[in-house]
């Protein structure tokens, strides 16, 4: 099973374009990436920049319209993420809870979508989605 | 460049309801572009947040909260990592996708980390250490 495992940073929401993370915070989740890569489970992993640098578009009457970042009232927003391969959503949380993560953050844990937990006729039209994907799945 | 571009949760997606198949039939054809236009490195779908949780971090105290959770319009659905020349490259693309769900919906485009934004501040140890990791990973894709 994969399960993205999302970073939410309280702050990050408001955060100016040029913040980066520390070069201690970084050295610190290497050693947590290092250690998900050594049990054989991480297939992706990253980090964004600030919303403030990003940009939303919605589809209110079937027309694009772009606001760009901060975005106002947004009370939490993606900091980052892992794609982990893993037996079970206990398997996921474990892994998530051993992550040097500060007090002011958050990591929710989701289950991915593969094709066979679609119906039938969804599978069908969905096929070759799959292989669309430089970065090819794997078989779960 | 590389972007991430989030698709948001909506009502529908949050009870699982899958999308109808004019929807899905429009979508294919988008992602067949992205990827004839070369810019689609990854893209996956999420399950509702009922069937997630939540681990929150406080000193060596870690609380595990099950899903649903409660701010269902920043709930993420679903995503693409693309390869861009600009955020405003990708802001066009995100306009020309087919309105991800039948109701009112939301995609946020955000950068992606790269190695260079770092800049000379990364000792070169967690430099070398990363670039390994990358490496990789995508031998391991291979």
């Amino acid at each position: 099973m994969r399960f993205m495992m999302l970073m939410i940073p309280k702050g990050y929401e408001s955060a100016a374009p040029d913040t980066m993370p520390s070069a201690e915070t970084v050295s610190a989740m290497m050693k947590y990436n290092e250690s998900l890569k050594k049990a054989g489970i991480l297939l992706a992993l990253d980090g964004l920049h600030p919303p403030s640098t990003g940009a939303r578009v919605t589809f209110p009457d079937g027309k694009p319209h772009v606001t760009d970042g901060p975005f106002a009232e947004v009370k939490e927003v993606l900091g980052g993420y892992w794609m982990i391969q893993v037996r079970s959503r206990e398997e996921a949380i474990e892994w998530a809870k051993r992550c040097p993560a500060s007090p002011n953050e958050t990591i929710e844990i989701r289950q991915v979508q593969e094709l066979a937990d679609f119906p039938p006729d969804v599978q069908k039209a969905a096929a070759g989605y799959a292989e669309m994907q430089p970065h090819a799945r794997k078989a779960s | 460049m590389r972007f991430m571009i989030i698709i948001k949760a909506t009502p529908d997606s949050e009870k699982g309801i899958f999308p109808d198949e004019k929807l899905l039939t429009e979508m294919g054809k988008f992602n067949e572009e992205l990827v004839a236009a070369g810019i689609m490195l990854a893209g996956e779908g999420l399950q509702a947040s009922s069937k997630g949780a939540r681990v929150h971090f406080s000193g060596s105290k870690r609380t595990v909260t099950d899903g649903p959770f409660a701010e269902t319009k920043e709930l993420v659905a679903g995503f693409w990592i693309w390869q861009c020349k600009s955020i405003e490259d990708a802001i066009e693309w995100v306009k020309r996708c087919p309105n991800p769900f039948n109701e009112e919906s939301e995609i946020e485009i955000r950068q992606v980390f790269e190695l260079e934004d770092f800049g000379s501040e990364l000792p070169a140890e967690v430099r070398e250490s990363e670039e390994r990791l990358r490496a990789e990973l995508i031998s391991r894709q291979k």
